[in-house]
């Protein structure tokens, strides 16, 4: 084995530490330094002191992140399974196919900043909705809206091809084989899809700086209204400086923890439900 | 079903759709439509390459130069791509031709976990680690480019390991066992064959990678110091959307200050668009 083939193992291996090193430095860092803060009294109390957030607890922020996150959803997951489905079952002219591939490849390039930027001067003001869940819940919705799209197109092209046409050849519409025998088929991937684009958007904190996202408020109770978030509320705390830290820290646990147990869900089930049929 | 249902919902489909593309569509109109009236004010190329930016007239005239800006986030995504490719390519390869098929199946996912942080986290954590060790080391501040650079490094990783696995993976299966039937040692294999066969495809992952590194906002925000400078590896500097994060907020509503800000992240988008766009050309190049 010449120089070369060592210095690459060395590299291959070293590497791999190193990478491995990081991930678990960063999950044991905040889960250390923020165990100390959880309590019942931090998730469940809303943010006092005399700098905000470094008394008391984080319950709206985690009830408005929910809030954001579900608007997010909806707003973005249903039309982007539809346009999935339209690609994939609907349309048949390659040239429309293609310019909607553009259009969404180019809002999947648009950074989350300008999308807020859009939210706010065309929701907030022209539009005169205000700083509220919704107007920020487009901008989650619109930026998520490609990542839900390109998933969901992927599990639609590689369902097994004979499965559709079976069912076209015994005479079943398109809807009733997409309601019956698509969805049902894909519902793994399109789920996972669905949580993993609702994490993007409950992490994401630059489209809703201007458009939502306070730094207080009670816990919301309609769409029209504004709310506290987890990642502008984390990036606030940071902010201020040395006296809210030990609640920085605090929350930045919460979110992690939300992340990862909703990722762990989301792979899980994905493999679950895709081994189901395709053992059938 | 019913053939009033089908009909409904075929007409669902159509009609989501359309919407979906015609909202995406408004919103590209919408940003080049406010970022127009800027360049009526400034020309395109005191715009693209002055270096003075003043946004609101207190201490003389006002100047909407975006050049730092620009540099800055090449600059950073650049150091980024270097330092994710360092260590990213060498956890690929042992991904691809050290661990097994169910080494691959724990790891995948663990180095995965590092594209769910989100990135206020990344920033919070980069504030509170990396700009101490810089501080320590007697760069003033501790902010930086270079901790940037890292911050974002570690959050490209997750992306290019994955991409580069995948391409050496090809390259494996296609020539590790005749090499290995002519006595060759794997790892002789691995650095003189397999690398330059995957080359190309490594380097379209990288072009990807970068222009996830441009759109970042607010981790490197938090850790490059936000100065309008020309940017250095030690020194701080701003990048056009932490510029935009920073001071839309105060912006008086179509002022040039105002629409500055959206030709910037115009620019920003053209960007990314350029590179998306460069990519699709690229693969069906490279891969027939």
């Amino acid at each position: 084995m010449g120089w070369r083939g060592h210095l690459t193992r060395l590299w291959a291996y070293g590497s791999m530490v190193l990478v491995a090193g990081v991930v678990v430095f960063l999950f044991a860092f905040v889960f250390y330094e923020g165990s100390s803060v959880i309590s019942w009294e931090f998730l469940t109390q809303a943010p006092r002191g005399a700098v905000l957030g470094e008394e008391g607890g984080i319950w709206p922020a985690i009830a408005g992140s929910l809030c954001f996150t579900a608007t997010a959803v909806v707003l973005g997951g249903i039309p982007a399974i539809a346009t999935a489905l339209f690609l994939v079952f609907y349309c048949r002219r390659r040239r429309v196919s293609g310019l909607i591939r553009l259009v969404v490849q180019c809002i999947s390039g648009i950074p989350s900043i300008v999308l807020g930027l859009f939210a706010y001067s065309f929701l907030v003001r022209d539009l005169q909705w205000g700083r509220c869940i919704l107007s920020a819940g487009v901008a989650l919705g619109i930026m998520i809206l490609p990542f839900i799209e390109v998933r969901a197109e992927k599990a639609f092209r590689e369902l097994p091809v004979q499965m559709v046409r079976s069912s076209y050849a015994l005479g079943c519409s398109r809807a009733y084989t997409i309601w019956k025998i698509v969805l049902p088929a894909c519902r793994g991937e399109l789920v996972s899809g669905i949580i993993l684009g609702g994490c993007y958007a409950m992490g994401a904190t630059a489209p809703m700086i201007f458009t939502g996202a306070v730094a207080y408020a009670g816990v919301p109770s309609s769409v029209m209204e504004p709310a506290m978030a987890l990642p502008l509320h984390l990036y606030l705390l940071v902010a201020q400086g040395a006296t809210s830290m030990d609640t920085a820290y605090g929350t930045a646990f919460v979110m992690m923890a939300i992340l990862l147990v909703s990722n762990l869900l989301a792979t899980i089930y994905a493999r679950r439900s895709q081994r189901k049929w395709k053992r059938v | 079903m019913g053939r009033r249902l089908d009909h409904v919902w075929s007409a669902a489909v159509y009609l989501l759709t359309a919407l979906a593309v015609l909202a995406l569509a408004f919103v590209l109109y919408f940003i080049v439509h406010e970022a127009l009236p800027t360049f009526q004010e400034v020309s395109l190329a005191d715009f693209l390459l002055g270096q003075r930016w003043m946004p609101v007239d207190y201490t003389g005239e006002t100047a909407f130069g975006i050049f730092n800006f620009i540099a800055a986030t090449l600059y950073v995504s650049v150091v980024a791509m270097v330092l994710a490719l360092a260590v990213g390519l060498g956890a690929a390869i042992f991904l691809s031709c050290v661990a097994g098929e169910r080494g691959r199946s724990i790891l995948y996912p663990f180095v995965d976990l590092l594209a769910g942080i989100p990135s206020v986290v990344y920033g919070f954590i980069g504030l509170v680690v990396l700009v101490k060790i810089f501080l320590r080391a007697g760069v003033h501040t501790g902010s930086c480019v270079l901790a940037a650079g890292i911050l974002l490094a570690i959050m490209l990783l997750p992306y290019l390991v994955s991409a580069c696995s995948e391409s050496i993976l090809r390259a494996r299966e296609q020539y590790l066992p005749a090499a290995e039937a002519m006595g060759i040692s794997r790892w002789h294999v691995v650095a003189t064959i397999l690398l330059p066969a995957s080359w190309k495809n490594i380097l379209l992952s990288m072009v990807l990678a970068i222009g996830r590194a441009m759109g970042e906002t607010m981790a490197v925000m938090m850790v490059i110091g936000n100065a309008n400078l020309f940017p250095t590896l030690l020194g701080k500097s701003e990048s056009i959307a932490a510029v935009i994060a920073l001071e839309m907020g105060t912006a008086v509503v179509d002022s040039t200050h105002y629409h500055a800000l959206y030709a910037a992240g115009l620019v920003l988008l053209m960007l990314l668009v350029i590179i998306n766009v460069g990519i699709g050309v690229l693969r069906e190049k490279v891969l027939r």
